[in-house]
């Protein structure tokens, strides 16, 4: 076993056997810090995709985690209404059925990341960055203006989606949810990066003029990344909903989209694993170093700075001694 | 009656005021190594861009197998059998050697939707990547990260990607350029091999490589064809030696 399956094994046994350390040691609040982890976590390696091997420098990816958030909100608000949410050209009522809500949040999604992948796409480098930033702040202010669904303020849920067999708004059943989630779409993504569409996408990400002189038309490539991308962005936005049980324009705005940026950057650019430890170390600096001071930004900027400089891929790459990107 | 396989017609492209491509006329016939020459800034990358699409011209024509290429796009182009080094190393770097090699395997299997399997499980690569390193002696070197490559095992990636797909023409820009006097000799060799399996248009500076290899040259200033023969007429075209030969020896 090497260094980098080892490190892979530790994080999965530590995530593992969180739920049943927290019970022991009496602090339930580990678990709602655990979950939201795991959910950053699925959205940054999600983003990681678009980063770090097809070098789509996406600023707008909270659009998705929102739109997937909304999905979730908007379906309970509708069914605790008792009021359809569409009654043409369909009648479609709303649902608090997680087997129904979580796969729609992440098919909507992925939608809003085909039609705006579609558009941003014709675009590179400077302008893809700032057009996805665009069309994120649109979404935003969009669902600001959306009073109906509580504008400014935002949607609360009354209680979690359901599942059969599990009960959500348990702490541990949540959190398990969750996990599964992120290790389904680890495996899901490490398969894809390996694959023949990966390799398109990882020549397309390092040359993309080069690939097109191989008679590759990469954008359907990338817009195939950004699509899966941004469904799977959808999904941990559902989860965050739940999560949290309230939504909020706030998912969409882009310092969400630059948080996700820097828990890439600081787990690992192109290394899929690093974006979660990105997450944890992210999450857990913020919980920590704002029981000090509210300016905790300040302590993690000149952190992320040094782990750029010195670690180059990521506290992922520096633990597992992984050289190479890619890998 | 030669088969030309491809045929440029007219062609111009200018920037600004400057000629870069005037009325220039070209046939290529298949199988040769035709050479293109010319001294600095004639206008030689400028043809070959025209010529694989990364660069539309002004006016003119190309016509490839005899069909009107002139306006379509570079991957189309690639898909009709154009491939092409660039003269500035252009490689996957940050992609290992056969992972370089596979993605040039890869353009030629119609789409690669193909999200579950470990590419290298593909049976098309799996029976031609070897054989694809194999042919420009890169085997050894194939899982090392392609910019740790020195810069003539480069050149030879680089050659060995634009000849996986079995191209009809094959346009080499400056394949020599930055070479030492080994790597020369080797990707020399390598050329020559290739010579009658496919048709080569070959941009080089050095004279010597080209009235070694070329069965045809054209020589190239200001954007204008001054004359094409067998590289014997060349040699003692008056005309050529006073606008190049006579400069740089």
């Amino acid at each position: 076993m090497n260094r980098k399956q080892i490190t892979l094994w530790c994080g999965a046994i530590i995530l593992i056997l969180l739920p049943p350390f927290a019970l022991q040691t009496g602090s339930p609040y580990l678990l709602s810090l655990g979950s939201r982890i795991l959910i950053y976590a699925l959205a940054a390696v999600s983003l990681d995709l678009l980063l770090g091997y097809g070098a789509m420098i996406s600023l707008g990816h909270a659009a998705f985690v929102g739109v997937g958030a909304y999905t979730v909100g908007i379906l309970h608000f509708h069914s605790s209404a008792a009021e359809p949410v569409l009654t043409w050209p369909f009648l479609f009522t709303g649902s608090d059925n997680g087997l129904l809500v979580l796969p729609l949040a992440a098919l909507t999604a992925a939608f809003a990341a085909l039609i705006i992948g579609a558009l941003c796409l014709r675009t590179i480098g400077m302008h893809f960055i700032m057009i996805t930033l665009a069309f994120a702040q649109m979404l935003y202010y969009f669902f600001i203006s959306l009073e109906k669904y509580g504008g400014d303020d935002g949607l609360s849920l009354a209680a979690r989606n359901s599942l059969p067999g599990l009960d959500l708004g348990q702490g541990s059943h949540f959190y398990y949810l969750c996990l599964a989630a992120l290790f389904l779409f680890l495996f899901f993504a490490h398969k894809l990066v390996n694959s023949r569409f990966g390799l398109i996408i990882r020549g397309a990400g390092n040359n993309d003029r080069r690939i097109k002189g191989l008679g590759i038309h990469s954008y359907r490539y990338k817009l195939t990344t950004f699509v899966i991308a941004g469904g799977s962005a959808g999904l941990a936005g559902a989860l965050l909903a739940n999560q949290t049980e309230f939504v909020s324009p706030g998912l969409m705005h882009w310092t969400l989209s630059g948080e996700l940026m820097v828990m890439v950057l600081l787990g690992g650019l192109g290394t899929l694993f690093g974006p979660v430890l990105g997450a944890a170390v992210f999450l857990l600096l913020e919980e920590t170093l704002a029981m000090y001071t509210e300016h905790w930004m300040i302590y993690m900027g000149p952190f992320l700075v040094l782990t750029v400089i010195f670690a180059k891929h990521g506290l992922f790459g520096f633990l597992s001694g992984d050289k190479e990107k890619n890998g | 009656m030669a088969d030309t396989l491809l045929k440029v017609s007219r062609l111009h492209k200018s920037f600004g005021a400057v000629m870069a491509t005037n009325n220039l006329s070209l046939d290529i016939t298949r199988g040769h190594i035709h050479a293109l020459i010319g001294p600095n800034g004639a206008g030689k990358t400028t043809l070959v861009n025209q010529l694989s699409g990364d660069m539309q011209a002004d006016s003119g024509t190309i016509h490839f197998l005899s069909r009107d290429i002139t306006r379509l796009k570079s991957y189309r182009r690639a898909q009709m059998g154009i491939a092409r080094s660039f003269q500035i190393t252009h490689i996957f770097e940050n992609l290992t050697v056969a992972e370089n090699m596979g993605l040039a395997i890869c353009a030629g299997l119609g789409h690669n939707f193909k999200f579950w399997r470990h590419w290298r499980n593909t049976a098309a690569i799996k029976s031609e990547l070897p054989i694809a390193l194999e042919r420009v002696d890169l085997i050894h070197r194939a899982e090392l990260t392609a910019r740790h490559l020195s810069h003539g095992e480069k050149r030879q990636l680089e050659v060995g990607m634009a000849l996986v797909g079995k191209p009809e023409l094959l346009i080499l820009d400056e394949p020599m350029a930055g070479l030492g006097p080994g790597g020369t000799v080797e990707l020399a060799k390598l050329i020559k091999k290739q010579k009658g399996r496919v048709t080569i248009l070959l941009v080089e500076h050095d004279m010597d490589v080209v009235f070694s290899l070329a069965d045809r040259v054209t020589v190239l200033v200001y954007g204008e064809n001054i004359a094409t023969g067998s590289p014997e007429e060349i040699r003692n075209n008056p005309v050529v030696r006073k606008a190049y030969l006579g400069e740089g020896g």
